[in-house]
Formats: C-alpha cells, sequence, structure tokens
C-alpha cells in the first residue's frame, strides 16, 4: 500500500465520521450509506473497506465500546463488499438507491440478530419490532440521499482521483 | 415531472405505507397495566371488609399502594426497617391498643413488608387489623 493511499483512507474515513456528525441530530438520517457506496464503486474495494474499518475504530473512539461494535465491524464492510459487486454489474444511480434502501431498512434487523446472541432470540425480536419505525425512515432517506447524490459525489471523486492518479 | 422526482413520491409511498401496516397490526401497544392484583382490608371492629382490584405495571407493593392512598385511605410511616403501614380506609391502627395491620399473600402471612414485595399477577394482598 502506498503512502498516498493511507492518506486517502485517513481522508476519507475523517469525512465520512464527520458527515456523520453533522446528521446525528436527524435521527436514522446518514450519508455514510452513500459514501460507502460511492467509494466502493470508483476508488476500488480494499481502500474502501480500509475506510469503512477506520471509520468504526473511530465510532468506538468517540461513543465507547459496546455490543453494537461488533455489528459495526460487519455490517458497513458488508455494504462495501456488495456495493463493489454490484459497481461491476451497473453504473446506474437506481440500483444503487435500491441497496442504500434495502440497507436501511435491513440495518435494525441486522443488529437484532447480533444482540440475539448477547441476549437471547425473544430480545432480539423485540428489538427489531420496536425499531421497526426508525428502520422506516433509514431506508427511506437513504434511497433518496442515494438516488439524489450518488451520481454528482462519484463525478467529483472520479475527477479528483484521476487529478492525484490514484486509479 | 422528472422520472427521480416520481421514484422520490412512490418510494415515500411506500415506506409510509409500509409505516401505517406497522402502526396498525405489529408495534406494541401501550397496555394500562399488566398484572391484575386484589386489595383486601379488614378492620373487624368497624365492620370493614373492603376488596378492590387493580391493574398495575408497578414493581413492588408500596408503589401501588402509594398510587392509589386517597381510594384505600392508607397512612404509612418511613421506619429504618422501611415503609410501615399505619392505616386502612382512614383507620389508623392503635399502637397503645397494640394494634397492627398483618399482611398476607395469598392467605400467607408475608415474610417480607411491602418495599420488599413483588407484585405478580393475581396475587391478592390482605390487610387486617390485628393485635399482637
Amino acid at each position: 500500500m502506498k503512502i498516498r493511499d493511507i492518506v486517502l483512507i485517513g481522508l476519507l474515513s475523517a469525512a465520512t465520521t464527520a458527515g456523520k456528525a453533522a446528521l446525528s441530530i436527524i435521527p436514522n438520517v446518514e450519508i455514510v450509506t452513500l459514501f460507502f457506496i460511492v467509494f466502493a464503486s470508483t476508488i476500488g474495494l480494499k481502500r474502501s473497506l480500509f475506510i469503512a474499518i477506520v471509520f468504526v475504530t473511530t465510532e468506538i473512539l468517540i461513543y465507547g465500546f459496546s455490543t453494537w461494535v461488533i455489528g459495526y465491524y460487519f455490517i458497513w464492510p458488508l455494504l462495501v463488499l456488495i456495493a463493489s459487486l454490484l459497481s461491476r454489474k451497473t453504473s446506474s444511480e437506481y440500483g444503487y438507491a435500491v441497496l442504500a434502501g434495502l440497507f436501511g431498512l435491513c440495518f435494525g434487523l441486522f443488529f437484532a440478530i447480533t444482540e440475539s446472541f448477547f441476549y437471547g432470540p425473544a430480545y432480539g425480536f423485540a428489538y427489531w419490532i420496536n425499531g421497526l419505525t426508525f428502520d422506516f425512515i433509514h431506508g427511506a432517506s437513504n434511497f433518496i440521499i442515494v438516488l439524489l447524490l450518488f451520481k454528482p459525489m462519484e463525478k467529483i471523486l472520479d475527477m479528483q482521483a484521476s487529478r492525484l492518479q490514484l486509479l | 415531472m422528472s422520472k427521480k422526482i416520481i421514484t422520490i413520491i412512490t418510494v415515500l409511498l411506500v415506506f409510509g405505507l409500509l409505516y401505517v401496516s406497522y402502526e396498525a397490526y405489529i408495534a406494541p401497544k401501550a397496555v394500562e397495566g399488566s398484572k391484575e392484583v386484589t386489595i383486601q382490608i379488614v378492620v373487624e371492629k368497624e365492620n370493614i371488609d373492603k376488596t378492590f382490584t387493580f391493574r398495575t405495571d408497578h414493581e413492588f407493593l408500596t408503589d401501588l399502594l402509594k398510587e392509589k392512598q386517597e381510594q384505600l385511605g392508607a397512612s404509612f410511616d418511613s421506619t429504618q426497617y422501611g415503609t410501615m403501614i399505619t392505616g386502612m380506609m382512614n383507620y389508623k391502627a392503635d399502637p397503645a391498643a397494640n394494634e397492627f395491620f398483618l399482611f398476607q399473600i395469598n392467605g400467607d402471612d408475608a415474610m417480607a413488608g411491602t418495599d420488599d414485595t413483588p407484585i405478580q399477577d393475581g396475587d391478592t394482598y390482605k390487610f387486617i387489623l390485628t393485635k399482637w
């Protein structure tokens, strides 16, 4: 890995953390999903996975260690992986928007599964059902954000990546 | 109207519909008191034998007694051993006459005070004016 890559990973993971913090006042509306999808489709899988891992580690440093950490270490790299696979099939923002919408809709379910390993299936099920309203908001907002912002952001990142000879 | 706007409106409608269905059929409904208990008060010398049924979510009996204090005519004393029931149905036990309220749970004398009595669905709590 080149020094240029290390700097890029640091900068983009910091941008992701900042983006999340900026929207944290609106429950379950975030641009982290958009960022990871754009990263995966422009700067490559390996760099994007590193960004996801650095981002999650930074989250732990900010919010502390808990059971959600395990889920975070799986779910964001998983999104990057799926987005990277999808980028080989399509470049349409509609495909990415569907991925982002489904990801938001299933976010609570994924954490319910990880929580049920600690507290039992009954707790996991109650956790999921109670949080479904937030999953609906997450899914709908993810879909809209990615549909509207994927192309402009991809264009900017592509341009900068070419200018800095990252690709 | 552009394709994106139509898509966004459609998605909002779909998620709105999901939300409405969730609220109507799946979302946990708040119920007023998940446990039903009976409280019986007996003050023979005053011809009092009253039974009350309450639904509650309180964990311990003292909390329920305090919530229904007016209806039960209850009075309490806070001691170093916990809350003591000094009166029921507006009748105050007279310590000078060796009176106290015997507390029973489902017909058996309680082994702990009301502070340490967890409320369980279907329980009957009885307070009987007694002499020692």
